[in-house]
């Protein structure tokens, strides 16, 4: 220890690192120099050795490999010398584990210090056995230990030596042979062996209490010396209080033992636990207040075990009921802890019960331990008498629970209410909020409502509820048995005949929401809701048939825009069923009941162009203004004349349809003077389509530009579709791209001539060659009628589009984010003015443009560690690391560090996310569409119509 | 049992770290750095128990206790009481004030080697060996003669190059 003037200065060194980089830069260096003398130790003094075993050591805890130093290490414990031998020791049983085979090499070595005769090196051995000594050591070496546990100075050591063996191979030590010596262990005056030896027994005991029963009557009289403070030295009295930890390793002993027989050793043993129950008393100084609470409460688990006299339990409690009011935290905290293992007394619920306020305040504790805590005592004492309380106060502290604790917290509140539940409404009332807080409980809810329907007869309510709960999760169970989405559908439509009128809506709602969400495609299935739906097309009641005409149409749209392979059945069905379509598109009957298939965007220019209210023929659909709407509206756009490439799909205009549409989509061209301004931003347009691969370019009131992209690995393929928006032909159609140099890009044949209505496709092929943040530009033009209209338009073939989301774990993370040092490979720079985010907002942009956070992995909360893959022709796949360190001070500035195999890569993704933090484009963390897609036949997924009922209205109109 | 005693700053630094259970140095990093993200976001003047379960696995605890710029952490499993566990990091803390007479963070940096002996003399294989300073302190002493008595030069006998070369 003395004058280790080289650890110092690399210490030193370490702490002026102004980074890991710099630290590993360090560290590197260390360790070559010290692999350097290791290989030639001819001239390595042990002084010199030793020196470096030390670097070792703290390079170890820094975190890095030194592996190969561990034969060093080892060696210096057959060193003749002192000083060698100790750091031979201390840093072998800091690296090794009992497995190394070095280890094994060493037995021998450390064998000969324990049977040596030199005390000093017996203490070494035995800490190093005693630390990492394994099964071989136990064999070879526990006769040795315990002779020194009975004769020598280092009995301490010895002693959890012995253990230590003891735990690796509990035949090493025998209670036949041993109990007896054991006894005499606790005879012993001085309490530090006194402690080693209990803690020995503490083991030994776990494993055969009556083989060491002998050592029962000693363990009380340790108490009885502690308790009375009789013939306690100074230097074992701590705070005042005799060694509290030989007190409560004494208490924990006894509580291996299931009772205590002899009379006299109970009796003194009580009068013992009396007296420190009694004798504790909160008091200023926290560290006395610490130690005297240890022995109380360890105490107070003996008399629990014990399952001592009436009276002193209730004493207990009411000890317990004082600590889990007061304002010392770890008092409290262990005050509920114990409360709760008092709860498998006997008699000792009711008088916990009336401590149900105070517990719940515990509940809201600013500390998560106590919080712990108070929720575990809460499960444990609740029963039908209390059950209501206490659920509704899990319910409310769910609302505001962190994450960490919500899955606990709701899975309790449940089983509670299950268990407990006064009645049913109750039970659905806190299921139903459950539902609304906790994701984790979807399926288990699902699975719960199934079982239900299972029963003969239920209430038509819980038919609503159970409808509504399979509808929206119980493609959630799919894989269970007896909970495909046809099977659900089976048992569901069974009660169907039971039901009053009011719930067939809901439960022809729930059928197109099986029909949605039953992945692969059911068509049996399909064939049997359908035939529900055209049942009640003709219901009397006007919300049954229109929900049965609505959905049945909802779900074949589906079909057909899903369907790619038979376009002639398409063209077929859809020109059989021009009646359906038009019911579809029919005003609200008269008695005003809301459109039930709303959806949450419109299109820009419908909310442009129509007002509301109007109910003249022209305009009469707006109110479905959602997804069907759209559907009919791709459907109606004529085929272009002109041969476009065999990737192109054409849809006929149903005769009828196209007039009504046109009146929404029309703006009245007497309006626009000569200029032709575009609808909507195109820069806000853009941005949002590099985060989303499919969506609105651009639009004008003739034309409308819709992108819809595939991307995989370096390749992309990109779809123009050009939509005519109008009744007369757009002429001089040109479209040029003039591409960067870093990508190849390909644009098939785009057709002169948009005829009236009609919407072509032009499939666009992208190769990444490079990183490089440079965009392609689209030099677009048209004619209507005289007047030209161009416009430049940005691709959506951005540097994001070429990266592949990636996950690493911490283990893949950080070799690589070392193994990348320092520019140009990794770059860092202080980014200023970013729009403020909050973390979660980041972690959402982030993965938004597919470089994955990493959770967890850095360990300052207020740190992003994210990672990706990026794809071109000229890198390999290759992996993109970055770290993100925000300051919580101020959100407006961060400092960032981006890492890869490929400097330009590394350049290029650091300015690509700059760009992204300093500019946040609109609608980048939007959850619904902004803009819909009605260009791009197969944009919209279904669900979304289905999800977009509003659940709360729906529940509300349910209960 | 202690699984695991650690002494890191307020930055999350490791000052000092032995576990008792075996760990690779990537899951040790792993640890301390998630001990340290637990820690970090507990405010003063709460209680100083914690389950850490997540990191450690099943039945484990963690006290710690924040002296000026450092956290001193004992993991440990259910065979121990949470508040003696509190009491040993006094003793810790108090044995290294003796050793450096008001003992800082520097002190801690820089005595490396001294850190690993005292704790060694308080905490064995997981288990409580002393707790009296007085005796810690005594035990440190007579190491640090020992050391001193011996500072001349040898080398390291044959017999260990022998099995060396193996």
């Amino acid at each position: 220890m003395s004058g280790m003037r080289g650890l110092s200065v690399f210490i030193s060194d370490i702490r002026n690192c102004q980074n890991k980089e710099a630290e590993r830069l360090r560290v590197d260096k260390e360790l070559g120099n010290i692999r350097t003398c290791f290989k030639n130790d001819k001239g390595l003094t042990p002084y010199k050795k030793k020196k470096y075993v030390w670097k070792m050591l703290y390079i170890h805890m820094l975190g890095y490999d030194v592996d190969f130093g561990h034969m060093e290490a080892v060696s210096l414990i057959s060193a003749p010398k002192y000083p060698e031998k100790q750091v031979g020791y201390i840093v072998t049983s800091c690296l090794l584990n009992e497995n190394h085979d070095f280890l094994r090499l060493a037995i021998n070595a450390v064998r000969n210090d324990i049977i040596g005769r030199n005390e000093t090196y017996q203490c070494l051995a035995l800490t190093l056995v005693g630390n990492i000594g394994g099964r071989e050591f136990a064999e070879s070496l526990a006769p040795d230990v315990q002779k020194l546990l009975l004769q020598a100075s280092c009995k301490e050591k010895a002693a959890l030596c012995l253990l230590r063996l003891f735990r690796k191979n509990p035949d090493v030590v025998n209670a036949d042979g041993w109990a007896d010596r054991m006894a005499q262990l606790l005879d012993e005056r001085d309490l530090g062996v006194l402690t080693s030896s209990m803690s020995l027994l503490v083991s030994l005991v776990s494993n055969d209490y009556e083989g060491y029963s002998s050592c029962l009557p000693k363990c009380v009289k340790i108490l009885e010396r502690l308790a009375r403070n009789q013939d306690v030295p100074q230097e074992y009295t701590y705070y005042g209080i005799p060694s509290p930890w030989l007190q409560v390793k004494t208490m924990r002993a006894l509580q291996y033992f299931p009772t205590i027989e002899d009379p006299s050793t109970r009796r003194s043993l009580f009068e013992v636990l009396q007296r420190i129950l009694m004798g504790t008393d909160v008091v200023k100084n926290v560290n006395k207040n610490n130690a005297s609470h240890a022995v109380l409460f360890e105490a107070l688990s003996l008399v629990m075990h014990l399952n001592a006299e009436k009276e002193m339990m209730s004493q207990c409690v009411a000890l317990l009921g004082k600590f889990i009011s007061v304002r010392e935290p770890n008092i409290r905290y262990l005050g509920l802890e114990n409360m709760t293992r008092m709860l498998m007394i006997t008699d000792a619920q009711d008088i916990i019960k009336k401590h149900q306020p105070q517990i719940i305040t515990s509940l809201k504790d600013p500390d998560i331990s106590i919080r712990r805590r108070a929720l575990d005592l809460l499960y444990g004492m609740c029963d039908v008498s209390n059950a209501k309380g206490i659920v509704e106060e899990l319910l409310q502290y769910l609302s505001t629970a962190e994450f960490s604790m919500r899955e606990e917290l709701s899975l309790k509140a449940a089983i509670l209410a299950e268990k407990f539940a006064p009645d049913l409404s109750w039970y659905v009332d806190v299921i139903l909020q459950l539902i609304d807080n906790a994701e984790i409980l979807l399926p288990y809810a699902a699975s719960k409502v199934r079982e239900y329907m299972d029963k003969i007869a239920i209430h038509e309510t819980m038919v609503k509820v159970s409808a509504y709960i399979l509808g929206e999760y119980g493609h959630l169970l799919a894989r269970r048995p007896g909970c495909s989405a046809r099977e659900l559908f089976g048992i569901l439509h069974e009660k169907l005949p039971t039901v009053s009128s009011p719930t067939i809506p809901l439960l022809l709602s729930t059928y197109a929401k099986l029909l949605m969400h039953a992945q692969p495609p059911d068509i049996e299935l399909q064939k049997q809701i359908w035939n529900v739906f055209k049942k009640y097309e003709s219901s009397i009641d006007v919300e049954i048939q229109q929900r049965a005409v609505e959905y049945f149409e909802l779900t074949y749209l589906v079909e057909d825009v899903e369907d790619t392979a038979d376009q002639s059945a398409i063209k077929l069905r859809a020109q059989q069923l021009p009646s359906n379509a038009l019911v579809l598109a029919d005003p609200q009957p008269v008695n005003g009941t809301p459109p039930p298939l709303k959806l949450d965007h419109e299109s820009a220019s419908q909310t442009q162009s129509q007002p509301n209210g109007d109910l003249s023929k022209a305009q009469s659909q707006i109110p479905s203004a959602d997804l069907v709407g759209e559907m009919v509206d791709s459907l109606a756009i004529e085929a272009p004349p002109v041969d476009m490439g065999s990737h192109q799909r054409v849809y006929r205009e149903e005769d009828g349809i196209p007039d009504e549409v046109d009146g929404t989509a029309i703006v009245p061209i007497g309006d626009q003077a000569n200029k032709v301004e575009p609808i909507g931003n195109i820069t806000e347009r853009f941005n949002a389509l590099c985060l989303k691969d499919s969506g609105v370019l651009y639009e004008d009131p003739y034309i409308q530009i819709g992108v819809k992209a595939e991307w995989r690995g370096h390749h992309g393929r990109l779809v123009l579709f050009l939509g005519n928006k109008v009744t007369s032909p757009l002429t001089s159609v040109q479209a040029l791209i003039q591409p960067p140099a870093h990508l190849k890009l390909e644009l098939s044949l785009v057709p002169d001539t948009i005829p009236p209505r009609a919407q072509v496709q032009c499939p666009l092929e992208v190769m990444n060659i490079r990183p490089s943040r440079d965009v392609a530009v689209l030099d677009f033009s048209y004619k209507f009628g005289t007047s030209m209209v161009s416009a430049k338009l940005r691709l959506p073939a951005v540097l994001n589009k070429f990266l592949q989301p990636l996950q690493l774990t911490s283990e893949e993370f950080f070799p690589q984010w070392r193994s990348l040092s320092g520019p140009p490979l990794k770059l860092q720079e202080v980014v200023r003015g970013v729009r403020p985010l909050s973390l979660p907002e980041m972690e959402n942009l982030f993965n938004s443009f597919r470089v994955t956070i990493c959770p967890g992995l850095d360990p300052n909360p207020n740190n992003l560690v994210a990672s990706t893959t990026f794809y071109s022709e000229n890198t390999r796949p290759m992996l993109c690391l970055a770290r993100i360190e925000t300051d919580p001070a101020d959100r407006t500035q961060l400092r960032l560090t981006v890492a890869s195999g490929d400097s330009t890569l590394t350049f290029e993704l650091k300015e690509f996310i700059k760009e992204q933090l300093i500019a946040i484009p609109m609608g980048s963390r939007a959850l619904v569409p902004a803009v819909p897609v009605p260009a791009a036949p197969l944009a919209q997924p279904p669900s979304p119509a289905v999800d977009a009922n509003d659940p709360g209205a729906m529940l509300a109109g349910l209960l | 049992m202690i699984k695991a005693v650690m002494m890191m700053n307020t930055q999350g630094k490791p000052r000092l770290a032995k576990f008792y259970d075996f760990f690779t140095v990537e899951k040790q990093q792993e640890l301390i750095r998630g001990v340290f993200s637990v820690l970090c976001s507990r405010p003063e003047n709460i209680s100083n128990f914690l389950e850490i379960d997540s990191l450690f696995g099943p039945d484990s605890w963690l006290v710690y206790k924040h002296y000026a710029t450092l956290y001193f952490v004992l993991v440990f499993d259910g065979s121990e009481n949470e508040l003696a566990m509190l009491d040993l990091i006094q003793v810790l803390v108090e044995t290294l004030d003796k050793c450096f007479s008001n003992v800082c963070e520097l002190d801690i940096v820089f005595n490396y080697s001294k850190m690993h002996t005292v704790l060694d003399e308080i905490v064995f294989g997981g288990q409580v060996l002393e707790t009296s300073s007085t005796e810690v302190m005594k035990a440190v002493e007579d190491i640090s003669k020992l050391e001193a008595a011996s500072n001349a030069v040898s080398l390291v006998p044959k017999s260990v190059s022998r099995w060396r070369g193996r």
